[in-house]
């Protein structure tokens, strides 16, 4: 009886054919890699995967995974430059995909980023989509984000610092570790552990390079200190992305859609007190103000005293429960 | 109790890096177990001078079983108690007799249950011979299959034979991403890194 000859679909199987002489080791241990791999997809999947192969097809399923991660990125409001180079490097990784395919030269695929720019400027948004980018085109194994900041990486004694370091790559790899405001691990001179915080890093991207990405972020005059007093960062972050301040057009658009998330809307009046707030704090030039997160605070500030002044009505209609009016905005004024 | 596996091709050293490692610990009198690819067990004590001499020789396959010895570190105030595995010689291909295909399978077995992987490599040999003969598929199917876990090191090993820093350089490059550590299991060098490497796994 002829019969289609089926891999080994357990380890069990895959130790019988090695003791009968129809598999090598070496091929041995590439089937035990695919099974392992199977059984760390989430159970439901793994049955329906099983039971009929074709229909999630894990190919399709990760450009699936890559056009969402790319329609969630065009989804954000302004960014046009940060936008132009995230796709730049999707198009860089997968030519370079394609080249090796195709076994041509390839570029070494360094990833690790800084991102410079005030916050609430999208930074971490930015970061994670990378990460699901990164993960769908399968430069990434899991494609995860780790955020941290000196206090995680910085001990307090000889040696904490390295420990501490290193436990945080741990949980960061195959995926992406993101260290905010990353120039204070410079800040103290040589004596500081930061320091010693930098070297970790540096190696760890050179010895782990194929599964962590590496973003340092923070304001753009610290980051650029920060790289000139740290040259031989420079050239291991070949990615440097800015993000500059939203205006304050994209800011009002930015309320309007966490607003319409959240099921509220905005009177005319209110949109143009906001206007006039937003611009007031822009032009104060405090680069904590006239961000994301600020019309983040203001709305949810909103939201807050929208409820106080309903309340005490006797009579609420639909439309009052979702509109936010100059007053609410008032109130935040004056609020931090 | 947690496993410790040692591996790699026939004649990297694997046995004589288990007995070295387990004196290096302070084990005088080995009591080792040998576990045959059938199933049956037996237990022996040795000196470790004794086992060198009946256990590791220059020809492959010297190893044709299971071969584990319980160690202790310190942590602590206590200590930690593990096992350590010696296993036949991974070969490329498929071999003709039998016994070493048993050998095999029972090898990946421990593989594949182990909670640290320790695979050992020619340094020497890649550095006389170029890297492409001295590790095999067989040797990158490892690498690759282990890359999931993190309890996996390359011990790069016969650093005490000329070329072998050249070698060592060459398996740095060619396994980019694992953690490397370079031994002489003749003379128990690197035996600290490897100690502390294990310490954390276990």
């Amino acid at each position: 009886m002829a019969e289609a000859v089926q891999p080994p679909r357990t380890a069990d199987e895959v130790l019988d054919w090695l003791e009968q002489g129809r598999l090598s080791p070496a091929e041995a241990f590439a089937i035990f890699r695919s099974l392992d791999q199977d059984r760390r997809a989430p159970s439901h999947l793994r049955v329906a995967v099983r039971e009929s192969p074709r229909e999630q097809d894990p190919e399709e399923a990760r450009r699936q995974r890559l056009q969402q991660a790319l329609a969630d990125l065009d989804a954000l409001i302004g960014l046009e430059s940060v936008k132009e180079l995230v796709r730049e490097v999707q198009a860089f990784v997968e030519i370079q995909q394609r080249r090796s395919k195709a076994r041509l030269a390839t570029e070494p695929m360094a990833l690790h980023m800084i991102f410079k720019g005030n916050p609430g400027t999208g930074k971490t948004t930015v970061a994670r989509i990378f990460g699901r980018m990164f993960e769908a085109m399968g430069v990434l194994p899991k494609g995860h984000l780790v955020e941290c900041e000196r206090a995680d990486l910085v001990g307090e004694y000889i040696g904490h610092t390295a420990q501490k370091t290193r436990e945080q790559i741990r949980q960061a790899l195959g995926g992406i570790l993101f260290i905010d405001e990353a120039y204070s691990l410079a800040r103290g001179g040589e004596k500081d552990f930061g320091k010693e915080a930098i070297d970790t890093l540096v190696k760890a991207m050179e010895d782990k390079k194929d599964q962590l990405v590496l973003i340092l972020a923070g304001y753009r005059r610290e980051m650029e200190l920060f790289l000139q007093t740290n040259p031989g960062l420079r050239s291991r972050f070949p990615i440097q992305i800015d993000f500059p301040d939203y205006k304050t057009a994209e800011l009002i658009q930015i309320a309007d859609l966490m607003l319409k998330q959240r099921e509220y809307r905005l009177t005319e009046g209110a949109r143009r007190r906001l206007h006039d707030m937003l611009e007031q704090r822009l032009r104060s030039g405090d680069p904590h103000l006239g961000n994301a997160r600020m019309v983040r605070n203001i709305i949810e500030r909103a939201i807050r005293r929208q409820a106080v002044r309903l309340v005490r009505r006797p009579q609420i209609s639909r439309n009052d429960l979702m509109l936010i009016t100059e007053a609410d905005i008032e109130e935040v004024s004056v609020a931090r | 109790m947690k496993r410790c596996i040692v591996i790699g091709k026939t004649n990297v050293g694997k046995t004589l890096f288990v007995l070295q490692f387990a004196a290096y610990l302070g084990a005088d009198r080995l009591e080792i177990t040998f576990e045959e690819p059938g199933g049956e067990k037996r237990t022996e004590t040795l000196s470790v001078d004794q086992a060198i001499r009946q256990l590791s020789s220059q020809e492959p396959h010297q190893t044709r079983c299971l071969q584990s010895i319980r160690l202790e570190l310190p942590v602590g105030k206590g200590v930690k108690r593990f096992d350590v595995v010696d296993t036949s010689g991974l070969i490329e291909g498929i071999h003709g007799d039998v016994k070493v295909r048993k050998a095999m399978a029972q090898t990946l077995a421990a593989v594949r249950d182990a909670d640290l992987i320790l695979h050992l490599v020619d340094a020497a040999k890649a550095g006389e011979r170029g890297v492409l003969q001295a590790v095999g598929d067989v040797d990158y199917q490892v690498a690759q299959f282990a890359q999931m876990r993190d309890a996996y090191a390359i011990l790069a090993n016969k650093v005490d034979l000329p070329n072998a820093d050249v070698g060592v350089e060459k398996i740095r490059q060619e396994f980019s991403g694992h953690v490397i550590i370079p031994i002489s299991a003749l003379h128990r060098r690197g035996f600290k890194e490897v100690k502390r490497f294990v310490w954390r796994w276990i």
